[in-house]
């Protein structure tokens, strides 16, 4: 057939898109257990990290992961009543698929808003080690738009609900080279023993624009600026400012603080 | 053109980046880590070698009308199968590079190879030609990235080679070989050297600068 008639230019292109998408959506289906195992030992691993429980620089096998994940107090929060919710199966439970269920997920009043994220889950899973029964750490997700996508990330606070024994981000999407730094492990390691709160309970906790100098009168709240990622930065701010804020966990840890651990 | 030719003159003599000032995108972006840069390497010479393949076999069957719509609609394909491998097998490498795999389409030396090559040669020869082309992207990457990663961070993949003054160390790390304008820079010093040594390579000027009036005759 003449290579410049009609027919012939649609037929090869309908055939290349036969073929190309099919070797697409195959490679996608084949990878797809392989790709979600990885995400979710991923995610063990991040909250590992946090609860103290593992000595620093290594790395605990799968099945240990799964064994310390189970020696934790894993509940299902329910953000706005700061009560647990024992319907939802902690394991199973995904915040991200409810945020757009019009059960399960809430709008966030734009006012109040300061992740930009639109909408968020009601419930979110929250990790508790107990060391004798006593609170030993909380580990609480935190997400919010960064400069290109959605930041994920967890963050630990000591028994005392206030100051921050870890954090990690797991996901993000940042710019190469700038943002992207807020995973390094340096850089984390800068949120250890960093207050939220100043003692009359406002929020003070920022990511600074520069660096923030031992005995300044920020040096409690504040962790070192990121060369060249402002807008990450800020997003980090604005994210910890939403989550510990009153439309997020704020009312939780104050009952934490007053009543203990809900039953 | 014999195929001993094909594989070595796009190394240096033809380096796509350094002649052909293609692929920047990429080699600003991701050369601040010398892992993310051989990841990133492997990749494009994949994405290079699968399509020239593709777009050779069936190069005698493309109308010049839709031409370029096949050309791309295969490059996608195949970086969004890379795209898909390294998440599963690299999940690490494919966190860091992430928006940068998937950019691999737009990235010029792929679509500049089918039409240069692939169009116009059996299979045997479009292989050696993205191997070549893949190859001397890849030096150009790995060069960039050892210089950057090894002055900006003091490390190479990740293994700390001169010790940071900040941990008690001796050399205090350059932070702007870490920003993508530090790779514009070197790429341009390579740049330079290879003309200088190579002066064929140079571009004749486009047009000349008309002269200027004589002020005493006006």
């Amino acid at each position: 057939m003449n290579n410049d008639s009609p027919v012939k230019a649609f037929l090869v292109i309908l055939l290349t898109a036969l073929v190309c998408s099919s070797l697409v959506s195959a490679s996608v289906v084949i990878l797809r257990p392989i790709q979600l195992n990885n995400q979710m030992l991923d995610r063990s691993r991040n909250i590992m990290k946090l609860t103290g429980l593992v000595e620093k620089g290594r790395t605990p096998s799968n099945d240990e992961m799964l064994e310390l994940y189970r020696g934790m107090d894993v509940r299902i929060l329910d953000i706005d009543q700061a009560v647990f919710n024992d319907e939802l199966d902690p394991l199973s439970f995904d915040p991200r698929r409810a945020v757009n269920d019009p059960e399960l997920g809430v709008d966030i009043p734009a006012d109040q808003d300061q992740a930009s994220l639109g909408r968020r889950s009601r419930y979110m899973p929250i990790y508790m080690v107990l060391r004798d029964g006593e609170l030993n750490r909380l580990i609480l997700p935190v997400h919010g738009t960064g400069m290109w996508s959605t930041i994920y990330g967890y963050i630990a606070l000591e028994s005392d609900l206030n100051t921050i024994a870890a954090a990690t981000f797991y996901e993000q999407n940042e710019t190469p080279g700038l943002g992207d730094q807020i995973m390094r492990p340096e850089w984390q390691a800068k949120w250890v023993g960093r207050h939220i709160y100043d003692e009359a309970g406002d929020l003070r906790f920022a990511v600074n624009h520069g660096k923030v100098e031992p005995g300044s009168s920020t040096w409690l709240y504040e962790v070192d600026a990121l060369t060249g990622a402002t807008v990450t930065a800020d997003a980090v701010t604005a994210m910890m400012h939403y989550w510990f804020g009153p439309n997020g966990y704020r009312d939780f840890l104050d009952e934490l603080r007053e009543q203990g651990i809900p039953q | 053109m014999n195929s001993k030719d094909t594989f070595i003159r796009p190394l240096l003599q033809e380096n796509p980046i350094t002649l052909n000032v293609l692929g920047i995108c990429s080699a600003l972006a991701i050369t601040n880590s010398l892992t993310s840069s051989l990841i990133m390497s492997v990749s494009l010479t994949a994405v290079l070698v699968m399509t020239n393949v593709a777009i050779s076999l069936i190069r005698k069957h493309l109308p010049s009308s839709v031409r370029l719509i096949v050309q791309i609609t295969i490059i996608a394909s195949a970086v969004a199968v890379i795209d898909q491998v390294l998440t599963a097998y690299l999940p690490d490498a494919a966190k860091t590079l992430s928006v940068y795999v998937a950019l691999i389409v737009t990235n010029c030396i792929v679509l500049g190879r089918a039409e240069a090559c692939a169009m116009k040669n059996g299979v045997g020869t479009s292989i050696l030609d993205a191997l070549g082309n893949g190859l001397g992207y890849s030096l150009i990457l790995i060069i960039v990235a050892v210089i950057r990663e090894l002055l900006g961070n003091g490390s190479l993949m990740g293994h700390r080679i001169l010790e940071l003054v900040h941990e008690g160390g001796w050399y205090e790390p350059n932070a702007m070989l870490l920003l993508p304008p530090s790779a514009f820079f070197i790429i341009g010093f390579l740049v330079w050297g290879i003309r200088g040594w190579k002066p064929e390579q140079k571009e004749k000027a486009e047009f000349k600068p008309a002269p200027l009036p004589d002020p005493e005759r006006r």
